[in-house]
């Protein structure tokens, strides 16, 4: 481990022990997840999990842990009636929706669920392994506040929105954390939209708990528009229940440096992850996607679809990792990642893994990587489109497929608005 | 309208188009036949601005401009059309939005309002009922999952749309069946007029039968040959091209 890196845990410690008064009875899960941060570090560049996507910047950064403020912050027309919104890790009520949630939502802060009883070993829990456990660990320790939704057994309440905002002109890190439980047989859908602006270099380090109970079905629709100096590393542990259904619906238009891991465990019978999204990599962002299934019992079924665009000096990594393991029989995985590159500096790295142990099994994967269809732009061109309505109607067919099974319209709206503005610009920018 | 001199072109370092006369005017149907690798498909593609092919020597002019010179983009708004011998397939990219895009990109060229949405719709609908063409077909993506015969009545389609001054119908007869054949020829025969220019370019003479050419080219090893009327091509079906080559060689 080299002098800075050395140096910026001591920043982080120190971070730590000033926060250590206020933990309470959290102390101890606090301070254990704090050591199991400091034991695995920043990952060196030989770390396979980080192999694309080096961390030396924000390893050699010091940022402050942002403390309760009251800085306004600008936030988009909400999509839903019931919004929540978290500051810099924090629950901000007088920002949100006022008045109850939808009918089947409850809503706890760390310190109400701890008043309940709920464990604290489960609302930190640090997920072992993965190229994030360090960060989910970090989380843990510095996490502000936990933001506790559930989902009463049987409901299918209105959808609610989560927004998380990064704020403040001095670099800051911020620690948002969220643990969602879709009781069994329940239905529900929630946006998450992380947002910032450019003020500062930031470090968004966020951490979402997944827990789908038997017969339940959760869409978590995921918007990650980050300014360009942000750091973002977000980890989402899923495990879904028996017949249940975790499906993820995940948009990446904006970070400096973005990483997501997401880790679903597929451990009860007939239980399903669909995972689908697209990343847009232009300019200088740098986006990376880890997902990672585990098919652990019989009949199980998993989908992982994204699509991927970089531009410019954009780079974008895709991993998306299925172990079936031992005594999954019947189980389905599919994987398709498939990549647009616009401009010949951008770069995507792909690499579909499926790893199966169980002999009963349907599987399948694939990966491409290519540009826009030459044979395809002649031809909307001798229609008489331009060479760049001709691109965008391709690129747009591009995400299209994936836009179109995000089945809330408002959310699918925002999200086709963002890319076509963006869209738009890059190729007026091209020759 | 059309006036191709002396055209040489190339594919890499492939001569194809080895020196090509032909004189297009308003209101005339030709046909260009030929044996396979003549250099019919060729022709077609350097028209319509395709990439890929070198144009070594020789001019093509089209209403008295500069028809090379021209982006593909500006050759179809300037009214030049090409029905693909091998449309290709778009997902995605659904066939409403682009009988609309190129129909606007066309009529703003021509100094015209773009359609209303009711106009549009109107147009289409009475379009495809020439084609026979079942109106799912706009909400599907361009030419996607299409039989060989829907992707050919859809290039007849657009063209019946966009009413090109000079349409270029790239083998469109290939692979359709005697009925299909029938309600392409139907939709080409519609939009014969004295202000506009059909170029046909063809293996068979089986299409001819439909659509009466005004003028027979035979085309072989990049040069035309022999000129005639329809009656050149009802030879051709019955003698084959290699006399033509005889003859030629001869002279």
């Amino acid at each position: 481990m080299n002098a800075l890196i050395a140096e910026s845990i001591a920043g982080y410690r120190e971070a730590f022990e000033v926060a250590r008064p206020s933990f309470g009875a959290a102390e101890a899960a606090r301070a254990a997840a704090f050591e199991r941060f400091a034991e695995l570090g920043f990952p060196s560049p030989r770390d396979e999990a980080w192999k694309y996507t080096s961390l030396r910047r924000l390893a050699m950064r010091q940022f402050v842990r942002r403390t309760v403020d009251s800085t306004p912050v600008a936030l988009e027309p909400a999509l839903v009636p019931f919004r929540i919104v978290i500051v810099d890790g924090r629950l901000r009520p007088e920002l949100g929706t006022r008045g109850s949630p939808p009918v089947g939502l409850t809503l706890r802060a760390l310190d109400a669920a701890g008043r309940d009883g709920e464990p604290l070993g489960a609302l930190l829990r640090v997920p072992a392994g993965g190229g994030t456990e360090r960060f989910a660990a970090l989380n843990a320790a510095l996490c502000p506040d936990v933001l506790l939704i559930d989902v009463a057994p049987g409901a299918s309440p209105e959808p609610i929105e989560i927004d998380v905002a990064a704020t403040g002109s001095e670099a800051g890190m911020s620690h948002p954390r969220l643990l969602i439980r879709a009781a069994q047989g329940s239905a529900a859908r929630i946006i998450l939209r992380h947002v910032g602006d450019d003020a500062a270099e930031r470090f968004v380090n966020a951490v979402a708990d997944v827990e789908v109970g038997a017969d339940a079905v959760l869409h978590l629709y995921r918007l990650l528009s980050q300014g360009d100096r942000s750091f973002h590393i977000e980890r989402i542990e899923a495990t879904v229940g028996q017949r249940g259904t975790f499906v993820l619906h995940d948009a990446q238009l904006g970070a400096g440096l973005g990483r997501l891991d997401l880790h679903a465990r597929l451990a009860a019978p007939e239980s399903t992850a669909e995972l689908t999204g697209l990343f847009l990599a232009d300019g200088s962002r740098h986006l990376d996607t880890h997902l990672h299934v585990d098919h652990l019992a019989v009949g199980t079924r998993s989908l992982q679809d994204y699509r991927g665009i970089a531009a410019g000096r954009g780079r974008a990594v895709f991993n998306g990792k299925t172990i079936v393991h031992p005594g999954a029989q019947k189980s389905q995985a599919r994987q398709t990642s498939r990549n647009l590159l616009l401009t010949p500096g951008a770069e995507i790295d792909t690499k579909p893994e499926l790893e199966i142990y169980a002999d009963d099994v349907q599987c399948n994967h694939g990966a491409t990587t290519g540009q826009l269809d030459p044979a395809a732009l002649f031809y909307l061109r001798s229609r008489g489109l331009s060479e760049q309505e001709a691109r965008s109607a391709l690129t747009r067919a591009f995400t299209g497929a994936v836009v179109s099974r995000m089945d809330h319209a408002p959310f699918a709206t925002v999200v086709r608005d963002a890319l076509d503005a963006r869209l738009a610009r890059l190729l007026e920018a091209q020759p | 309208m059309l006036s191709i001199r002396d055209l040489h072109a190339q594919i890499g370092t492939r001569k194809i188009l080895k020196g090509l006369d032909l004189e297009v005017r308003a209101g005339e149907v030709h046909a260009i036949m030929g044996p396979n690798g003549s250099g019919k498909s060729t022709l077609a593609s350097v028209l319509a601005g395709r990439a890929g092919y070198e144009v070594t020597a020789g001019t093509v002019e089209y209403l008295g401009r500069d028809l090379l010179e021209m982006a593909p983009e500006e050759r179809a708004r300037a009214g030049v059309f090409l029905a693909f011998q091998y449309p290709v397939e778009i997902p995605g990219v659904n066939n409403t939005y682009l009988l609309k895009a190129a129909l606007n990109a066309v009529r703003k060229h021509r100094g015209e309002a773009e359609l209303d949405a009711f106009e549009f719709l109107a147009m289409i609908r009475e379009k495809m009922k020439l084609m026979q063409m079942d109106e799912s077909f706009l909400g599907r993506g361009v030419n996607e999952g299409f039989s060989g015969g829907e992707k050919k009545r859809n290039e007849i389609l657009q063209m019946a749309v966009l009413e090109p001054r000079l349409a270029v119908l790239d083998e469109t007869d290939s692979g359709l069946d005697i009925d299909a054949l029938r309600v392409v020829a139907n939709g080409v025969n519609s939009l014969r007029g004295p202000d506009r220019a059909i170029v046909l370019v063809t293996h068979y003479q089986r299409l001819l039968d439909y659509i009466e050419p005004d003028f027979v080219h035979v085309l072989s090893d990049g040069r035309i040959l022999k000129s005639g009327d329809k009656s050149l091509a009802l030879e051709l079906e019955r003698r084959g091209y290699d006399w033509v080559r005889q003859e030629a060689q001869v002279a």
